[in-house]
């Protein structure tokens, strides 16, 4: 039913405008069978309220957003079907244990029978609830709480889920833990969106990153792309074997390079450019006839990017 | 004297087996009935047997069973120590079974439907609302949960009740058919309260109005609760000869009927509210009205025919001023609905000539909510002239005149119905233009026209002296339609200047019809759009096409 070459979720040029406020100005982009998408902003980006329309909790103002090719305005039931999603809230009800929890959203969403039966089953041994069955839900931990709502999201198997900040208040174990429970998921086929602002983890399990700033879409691409977009100054490092003092001439006299340090025969310098630029010059120090036995630059982290394509600006 | 058979053993073997065979059948009946109750629970709404499950472990619920059985327990013990030895003779059953009713009464009219008011408001609350409205769940499904799980509660506390009901039964005064309508009505009337109170639950949904509703409905089942037992008790002790009485179950039938119509608008009110934004929420609300108003006329033409003479015409009277305002307070909702036809609607329009004839009036949107309140008052209005210039002047010769006063009465008031609705959509459509206004401001904004147009008049006239205008119905208070249409209900001759105010309310109508009129073109020339392609193809691959069988053995090859 489901084509592989058709995105899973596909926002497209997706506007919601809240009386003066753009909260979501003109974003879109696509996500795939297998990925694992990560949306970055800064508070009050846009970014759980683009989430809650592909949730069909709310309307765009215009432009559409899709899940496996259905529109979210249009035909809300045929998305709910596919998509799963987890807001930044639990919504847990009094007097309910986890199975219960757990059997009555497996019902909502149509399972009948031992279909039921086995999700319930399955989804519990996946987020390792299996032991809290009759547990009620009022006394469990934030971790464990996140699990429950974890599963409540994948009950019905859906194609697509959408996490909102779903590592918020969980400890470094259970972080973990979801970390690799989504990476299952993408691996089991799912397109999964997912916000957070613990980037090093985001950094970890995402394919594709998108950055959001003031409702507006500023970069979307893997981390490797944006960074290479990102790097136009970084920080090299390279060694040699002799020719110290000569090269520190040459580098002297080389665009784009400054700031050299040499302590014995290790360089430290900063160079403007990005991988193309750092890789001309490694050819051209090698050309020049230097004996080089080590070149590196730091590669910037999604922090760094983060840093660098926002403004820190909130509306 | 042993009792062998040769052939088959002992009898007593004999009775053995016949009593497996007979435990075996029990036992397989037995889980024949468990697998069917079990698939019956498995298809059962889940929000009915999520809130099964929490009402009985919740303390409130528990709470309230265990009172409710302590309350038949002293009532039971206090009445019959006070009733004494008279017991066997007197007919103490009425107090007994009065007694009982408000034990069952005050949960029935205040705790369930309150229960189910504060289930909906709570989901809201709690963010839990969200969660379920993204599921698999219809809105209806939701609404059925809801008003399901609201008559478990119900039936328990019945069931708890039920056995002392019962006991009233033997004691004298009391006959089983006064015991089954008052319960049929205390149930039905319990029904309908947690009805009304999902529907309130799905209107309120920020604070500020669920605290005004919660108010508002506590102190609606609190009346309604000393009405159940004034009306109770007045049933009780003449329960024997008003049962006996025709025109009581007529009364009976006629107040089903607009029971379960606006049972029915309650509901597809509340499915309406929590639907998506982009769904049909207005069409079926038009059946449900239609309906309603198909069943009063039906009522009223009966009521007419059955007694004749004089009530034709109060017949006729009553059904313009009730349809009048109900119509008025229909299109005050109508009209404030979104003129945008979301794609999703417009899949689903009638496609043919005469299916858009027909049914584009019930299409969404404020024009043909004007045209459709217009449009069905119109029809009340033609039909009770009809009636009224068809009644044979009588010989006192006091019909004509009579006659002339309520068509008079149809025709303003069809008038002032159109031209402030009218008037109230198009000052909607202006304010659109500048800010948002949801429905319950578009319902105020017509509120606020009708009152100023009453208002104003009337409060210059009480600043002015009063000498200078001639007493109520004079033409300078034209906008006022209650004190302009007051003289034709009291009197039976029509006032002198009746003529002139028709007039002057006709054209206002008509102009304010319209200037209505473009905008109501606009929203009636939708066309039926086509399905998506991704739409298509899901539907192909859920519903392939059926491929014939052969029809003989032919065909294989």
């Amino acid at each position: 039913m489901i084509q592989p070459r058709r995105p899973l979720i596909e926002l497209r040029q997706l506007r919601r405008y809240f009386g003066e406020t753009r909260a979501v100005d003109d974003v879109s982009f696509e996500v795939h069978s297998g990925e694992v998408f990560g949306y970055i902003g800064p508070n009050g980006a846009g970014k759980t309220t683009s989430m809650r329309i592909l949730a069909t909790l709310d309307e765009p103002t215009s432009g559409d957003a899709l899940v496996d090719g259905f529109s979210v305005v249009e035909d809300p039931d045929r998305v709910r079907t596919r998509l799963g999603f987890m807001p930044d809230y639990f919504g847990t009800y009094r007097n309910v244990n986890v199975r219960d929890y757990l059997d009555f959203f497996a019902r909502s969403y149509g399972l009948h029978g031992r279909r039921r039966l086995r999700a319930i089953d399955y989804v519990m041994r996946f987020t390792l609830l299996d032991q809290l069955a009759d547990k009620p839900i009022d006394g469990l931990s934030k971790g464990m709480k996140g699990r429950l709502c974890l599963g409540r999201t994948m009950i019905h198997d859906p194609a697509v889920m959408v996490l909102d900040e779903p590592a918020a208040g969980l400890d470094p174990r259970a972080r973990i833990e979801l970390r690799e429970m989504i990476a299952q998921l993408a691996a089991n086929g799912k397109a999964i969106l997912i916000s957070s602002h613990i980037l090093t983890e985001l950094a970890e399990i995402c394919n594709k990153i998108a950055i959001l700033e003031k409702g507006r879409l500023l970069t979307v691409g893997s981390i490797a792309e944006i960074s290479a977009q990102a790097e136009i100054v970084c920080q090299v490092h390279l060694s040699l074997l002799t020719g110290t003092d000569r090269l520190q001439r040459w580098l002297e006299n080389c665009d784009g390079v400054r700031d050299v340090s040499v302590v014995d025969t290790h360089f430290s310098l900063t160079h403007e450019g990005g991988p193309n630029e750092q890789a001309l010059l490694l050819r051209q120090i090698v050309e020049a006839g230097f004996e080089v036995v080590e070149f590196s630059s730091k590669t910037k982290s999604l922090e760094d990017i983060f840093l660098h394509v926002t403004e820190g600006r909130v509306q | 004297m042993s009792p062998t058979d040769p052939r088959t053993g002992t009898r007593d073997s004999v009775s053995q087996s016949y009593l497996t065979a007979s435990l075996l059948a029990l036992w397989l009946t037995w889980r024949k009935i468990e697998r069917q109750l079990e698939r019956i629970a498995d298809r059962a709404n889940p929000i009915l047997v999520k809130e099964t499950r929490q009402a009985l472990k919740s303390r409130q619920f528990i709470s309230t069973f265990l009172l409710i059985l302590a309350a038949c327990w002293i009532a039971s013990l206090g009445g019959m120590a006070i009733i004494g030895p008279q017991i066997y003779y007197a007919a103490a059953g009425s107090e007994m079974l009065l007694a009982y009713y408000a034990i069952l009464a005050f949960p029935l009219t205040i705790i369930v439907p309150y229960s189910a008011y504060r289930s909906l408001a709570t989901e809201q609350e709690e963010n839990t609302y969200e969660l379920l409205s993204i599921t698999a769940l219809s809105p209806s499904q939701i609404v059925n949960g809801k008003l399901g799980s609201a008559m478990v509660q119900m039936l328990i506390y019945l069931s708890a009740v039920s056995p002392c009901i019962a006991f009233t039964l033997l004691l004298r005064g009391v006959e089983p058919l006064t015991v089954a309508v008052l319960l049929l009505h205390t149930v039905l009337g319990s029904m309908g309260l947690s009805m009304l109170a999902i529907l309130a639950g799905a209107v309120s949904r920020v604070n500020y109005s669920q605290i005004l509703v919660s108010v508002g409905l506590v102190l609606i089942l609190t009346w309604t609760f000393g009405l159940a037992m004034a009306s109770a008790a007045t049933f009780v002790y003449e329960g024997y000869s008003t049962l006996r009485e025709r025109s009581f179950w007529i009364a009976n039938l006629a107040v089903l009927t607009f029971y379960f119509t606006t049972f029915a608008l309650a509901y597809t009110a509340a499915t309406a509210r929590l639907s998506f934004a982009s769904a049909n929420r207005s069409t079926p609300l038009r059946w449900a009205m239609l309906i309603q108003q198909a069943c009063f006329l039906g009522w009223m033409a009966a009521l007419a025919s059955a007694e004749g003479g004089a009530s034709i015409l109060a017949t006729v009277f009553a059904s313009g001023f009730i349809l009048g305002i109900y119509w008025y307070l229909m299109g005050t909702l109508l009209t404030g609905e979104w003129p945008h036809l979301s794609q999703r609607v417009q899949r689903t329009l009638p496609q043919s000539t005469l299916g858009r004839m027909l049914f584009t009036w019930f299409n969404p949107g404020a024009g043909t909510g004007y045209l459709f309140s217009v449009a069905n008052l119109t029809a009340v209005v033609a039909a009770g002239l009809i009636v009224l210039f068809s009644i044979k002047p009588s010989a006192a010769a006091r019909w004509p005149v009579f006659n002339e006063s309520a068509a008079y009465f149809l025709v303003i008031g069809w008038g002032y119905v159109v031209a402030f609705l009218g008037l109230g959509r198009l000052l909607i459509n202006i304010t659109r233009r500048f800010t948002y206004l949801p429905l319950a401001g578009c319902f105020l904004l017509h509120l606020v026209l009708l009152m100023m147009a009453s208002g104003l008049p009337l409060a210059a006239r009480l600043m002015v002296s009063r000498r200078q205008f001639s007493s109520t119905g004079s033409v300078l208070e034209i906008t006022n339609p209650f004190l302009t249409l007051e003289p034709y209900t009291s009197s039976s001759a029509a006032p002198t200047n009746a003529p002139l105010t028709t007039i002057m309310v006709l054209t206002a109508a008509l102009v304010v019809l319209l200037l209505n009129l473009r905008s109501v073109v606009r929203e009636l020339q939708h066309h039926r759009i086509a399905l998506p392609e991704r739409v298509v193809e899901e539907e192909a691959a859920l519903h392939p096409p059926q491929i014939p069988a052969p029809s003989n053995p032919w065909e294989h090859q």
